[in-house]
């Protein structure tokens, strides 16, 4: 399978990507990922828990998050 | 394939993570702290964590911000938009580690600038958050824009495919011209506020630049992209 891939490669676009991940990736994978991105976004900017909040502030700062 | 994507996007976010961590520990922490001495009402008391939480905290959400950015970008962006973004190699992740920086950062710094601890702003957080959420749109807008412009101009010399690219930043002076007036009531030096902006800016640059350094240096699928359709995608 590694005779064609110089014109595989030639062709490949982000339509193909497209068609690759919906044929290789199952729901629950995609579930993950994406949960797992948004969590991490979530507790790092949103979380207003004064706990969790204040033991982040020098993150925010550092980072030039400043929404509070 | 798009798991090893995600794979290498991930172990380059945390190889990113664990600089901009030593970033924070070693500047954004002190910084930070140093900044607050200017600070004079706190109304509703002080944090509710100890100083040391803060500390290991922040040096643990910078990880995070850095594993954050790794899968993301160059898990699930990089994935899909490999064939568009322009260069190859390490040039190609750089392109796209700027246009995170764009997204994320750049474009809403240009209406909301990082903020020193205790500087009041007279915009309200609502406001802010909203403005923040439009800017990082068209940062990406921007950059989409700047690759397809690369694309368009393929029999161009390189000169001015890469002024083309620059044309779509011109849109970032919209918002800029747009946005309500926010002025800041705080007792922090403008000379320190530039620093700890400055800081602030190559903190994330650094960060960027670092995941991009070490997903180039991962190197390539060792399976060309098309190998795994041969295969029945099996669930587990």
């Amino acid at each position: 399978m590694q005779e064609d891939t110089d014109t595989k490669h030639v062709a490949d676009s982000v339509h193909d990507r497209i068609e690759r991940a919906r044929a290789s990736l199952t729901g629950p994978q995609i579930a993950i990922a994406v949960a797992l991105v948004a969590a991490l976004g979530f507790t790092l900017l949103f979380v207003q828990d004064p706990m969790l909040h204040d033991s982040l502030h020098n993150f925010r700062h550092s980072a030039g998050i400043t929404c509070h | 394939m798009a798991t090893d994507y995600l794979e290498r996007g991930a172990m380059a976010g945390v190889a990113g993570g664990l600089v901009y961590g030593l970033f924070v520990a070693t500047v954004g922490n002190a910084f930070t702290a140093g900044l607050e001495t200017f600070e004079h009402s706190h109304g509703g008391g002080g944090p509710v964590v100890s100083e040391l939480t803060t500390t290991v905290a922040s040096i643990g959400g910078g990880v995070l911000w850095g594993l954050l950015f790794g899968v993301a970008a160059f898990g699930m962006v990089y994935f899909f938009l490999e064939p568009a973004i322009p260069g190859s190699g390490a040039t190609k992740r750089l392109a796209l580690a700027g246009a995170g920086f764009l997204t994320v950062s750049g474009a809403p710094w240009l209406v909301l600038p990082p903020q020193p601890p205790g500087v009041e702003q007279a915009l309200g957080t609502e406001t802010r958050l909203a403005w923040y959420a439009g800017l990082m749109a068209l940062g990406a807008l921007v950059a989409v824009l700047a690759g397809l412009a690369y694309q368009r101009t393929a029999r161009h010399h390189t000169a001015v495919r890469l002024g083309a690219m620059a044309l779509p930043l011109a849109l970032l002076a919209v918002p800029v011209a747009l946005a309500p007036a926010n002025p800041v009531h705080g007792d922090v030096p403008a000379a320190l506020v530039a620093a700890y902006r400055w800081t602030v800016v190559f903190g994330q640059l650094v960060l960027w630049a670092t995941i991009a350094g070490v997903h180039a240096w991962l190197g390539d699928s060792d399976t060309p992209a098309t190998d795994d359709l041969d295969y029945p995608a099996t669930a587990d």
